[in-house]
């Protein structure tokens, strides 16, 4: 009789125990799924290491993609770098930064460079992948990538104050599809 | 009077004997020292010769490889500047980060392996100037990927030619330095062999002259034994002759006296019939002497040994010997120990054995007319076993230290016994020697030129009387 209730006892103790833990797993899972998921759709602005801007204002880097400020404080020339068309993070850039569509993208810097009122050409390559390479080898390149192609060879500025996956900052990238 | 005890000479010449031997044991050292040098000499050439070979092919692959990658880093760099294409140069940006990588690997590599602080200093030297250079290939790769070609070229030209130049004059002086020492290596290596060929010729020549010098040696020994052995031979025909002849003329003489009837009376004619007697025994002795040298000559041909008591034989001797002593007026002092065990011999041999050697104490005594016989037991220290010493002693002439070794020798005869023109054969010591021998004894001599000569029988005892000989005679070897 007593060693039923000791059974009995150990049951109900070890019932939450055991969902409490389940739930911890199950919440840290979701929590990772939702980390993962976040990187997927941040996008970041990325320089060269030895760039001394560690953060623009959205106006500012604006002013930076549109091509109408031609050097970094330290004197190096800016050089923007772009990805094909087709590629998300493009045209997350052309409507959050730009405001265009790829004819008026194309457009404005036909005019710019023609005009003289823009002292940038883009660089267009094909991968996110080619895109980090340039960045890291070009003191005075800039560019974007989602916030889970970076790595530890370029950096990524403060927008507005904010690094991508903090509360409010406002550049975001559809999820990726297999290409 | 001289005494047995003192280092009695054996018969023979040792060094001929064994000269060719101690000469090929020379030899043969000789040989294996030098032979262990040059092996040692050709081991270490080898080692070294292993080890240039294979520090030159590291060298010689860490170089290539060195260069191969600088030239690869620079290379990239140059192909970007072909193209406008902006994948194409990140792709060829990264080539050459690749290969510079690679480059830098080497320069650590090598001055891991750096031995001399020649070797340090220029790879230092290589690895500064490979930093400046790569500052450079930054820059224009920079320029390349901005787009700006013509500053990307102006730069290569004015600072990136420059700085490669100084990267390859250092892997130059690399190359330079790695030469130098293969070149001292070879060197090395060369004075090894050659010292090697010198040993390995030292050796061939000295076992050639040694072999060269066996052989004459050998060839000598033989051919002087030869003609010792034929002039003695000569000698011993000429003493034999000799020794026939004169009892010969006697024979003939008294024999021809009594043909011509110059022999008339009894008496006359007894004493020339006692004469003809005489001679004729002294002619038979002879002959016997020479039929029983060739006999004992032969080892092979034993007597049946048995069991003999050397005091009754001994005895027999010196009473056969007494006429002839006492014709001489010799005075013969015999002394025997009492209980002497039995030995195992040929008891006629023994006696002839025994008889000349009173004969010869009789003949080359001399003037004092005086013989010692002695028979003892002993322990031969030598031998290590109980024997029957038989010392026969004179007072005579003596024997030169130089001849001891030779008396034994058949037919050999002193050139002062010659001069004292005492005949004989030269056979009487040896066939004794031969006859000693056979019976498992030897015979010694020890003697002073003038004061007399001691001539010893060693006749070991017969193993069934072993047990019954008094032990401490048998320890130490000496009388009670």
């Amino acid at each position: 009789m007593l060693r039923r209730a000791h059974v009995l006892f150990i049951l109900v103790c070890a019932a939450p125990l055991g969902g409490a833990l389940l739930g911890c797993a199950f919440a840290f899972a979701q929590f990772t799924a939702h980390e993962q998921s976040a990187a997927e759709r941040n996008l970041a602005i990325v320089v060269n290491l030895s760039n001394p801007v560690n953060g623009l204002t959205t106006a500012d880097l604006r002013r930076v993609f549109l091509g109408e400020r031609g050097h970094w404080p330290n004197g190096r020339r800016i050089t923007l770098v772009m990805l094909e068309p087709g590629w998300p993070e493009r045209d997350a850039v052309l409507s959050s930064i730009y405001h265009m569509d790829e004819t008026e993208f194309s457009n404005h810097f036909l005019h710019g460079l023609f005009t003289g009122e823009v002292f940038v050409s883009p660089k267009t390559l094909s991968t996110p992948e080619g895109v980090r390479k340039f960045i890291f080898n070009v003191p005075g390149a800039i560019g974007y990538l989602r916030a889970s192609d970076v790595d530890k060879t370029v950096k990524v500025i403060r927008i507005d104050e904010r690094l991508p996956g903090e509360k409010g900052y406002k550049l975001h990238v559809p999820p990726r599809e297999n290409r | 009077m001289p005494d047995t005890s003192p280092s009695p000479a054996q018969p023979g010449g040792r060094f001929s004997r064994y000269s060719s031997a101690l000469l090929l044991f020379f030899i043969f050292c000789a040989v294996t020292v030098v032979g262990l040098f040059a092996i040692r000499d050709l081991r270490r050439a080898d080692m070294q010769e292993q080890n240039m070979y294979t520090r030159s092919v590291q060298s010689l692959h860490r170089i290539a490889d060195l260069e191969y990658q600088t030239q690869e880093t620079r290379r990239s760099t140059l192909y970007a500047l072909s193209t406008a294409d902006s994948n194409l140069h990140v792709k060829y940006a990264d080539q050459s980060r690749e290969a510079d990588h690679l480059v830098s690997e080497g320069i650590t590599a090598y001055l891991t392996n750096a031995r001399t602080p020649n070797e340090m200093d220029i790879g230092r030297r290589l690895g500064r100037d490979w930093s400046t250079y790569l500052s450079v290939r930054d820059e224009v790769l920079a320029s390349i990927l901005e787009g700006s070609t013509k500053e990307a070229v102006d730069l290569d030209l004015t600072k990136g030619v420059e700085s490669f130049d100084q990267v390859r004059d250092d892997l130059a002086e690399i190359e330079r330095v790695y030469d130098q020492q293969a070149s001292q290596q070879l060197s090395t290596v060369d004075a090894t062999s050659r010292r090697t060929i010198i040993r390995v010729a030292g050796v061939l020549a000295i076992t050639l002259m040694a072999t060269i010098a066996l052989v004459w040696t050998i060839q000598r020994i033989r051919m002087t034994g030869a003609i010792q052995l034929a002039k003695l031979q000569m000698e011993f025909v000429a003493s034999v002759s000799h020794e026939l002849r004169t009892p010969l003329a006697v024979i003939s003489s008294a024999a021809d006296n009594i043909a011509d009837g110059l022999v008339m009376g009894a008496d006359d004619i007894k004493k020339y019939g006692a004469a003809i007697q005489n001679q004729s025994r002294q002619m038979t002795e002879l002959v016997d002497q020479i039929l029983l040298f060739s006999a004992t000559k032969d080892r092979k041909n034993q007597a049946a040994l048995r069991s003999l008591d050397v005091p009754k034989i001994l005895h027999s001797v010196i009473q056969q010997a007494s006429e002839l002593v006492r014709a001489s007026g010799f005075q013969i002092e015999l002394e025997i120990e009492p209980g002497l065990p039995p030995v195992r011999g040929d008891a006629s041999a023994l006696a002839r054995c025994l008889q000349n050697m009173v004969i010869n104490a009789v003949k080359y005594s001399g003037k004092s007319r005086w013989i010692g016989v002695k028979a003892c037991l002993s322990h031969s220290q030598s031998r290590g076993q109980t024997e029957i010493q038989v010392a026969v002693r004179d007072r005579g002439i003596g024997i030169a230290m130089t001849e001891l070794d030779r008396v034994f020798e058949p037919f050999y005869r002193s050139p002062a016994v010659v001069a004292e023109q005492i005949h004989g054969t030269g056979l009487g010591l040896s066939v004794s020697q031969n006859i000693a021998e056979t019976m498992g004894g030897h015979l010694t001599v020890a003697s002073e030129l003038g004061a007399g000569s001691v001539f010893t029988l060693h006749l070991p005892i017969a193993e069934d009387s072993r047990s019954q000989v008094p032990p401490e005679t048998q320890v130490d070897g000496t009388e009670k």
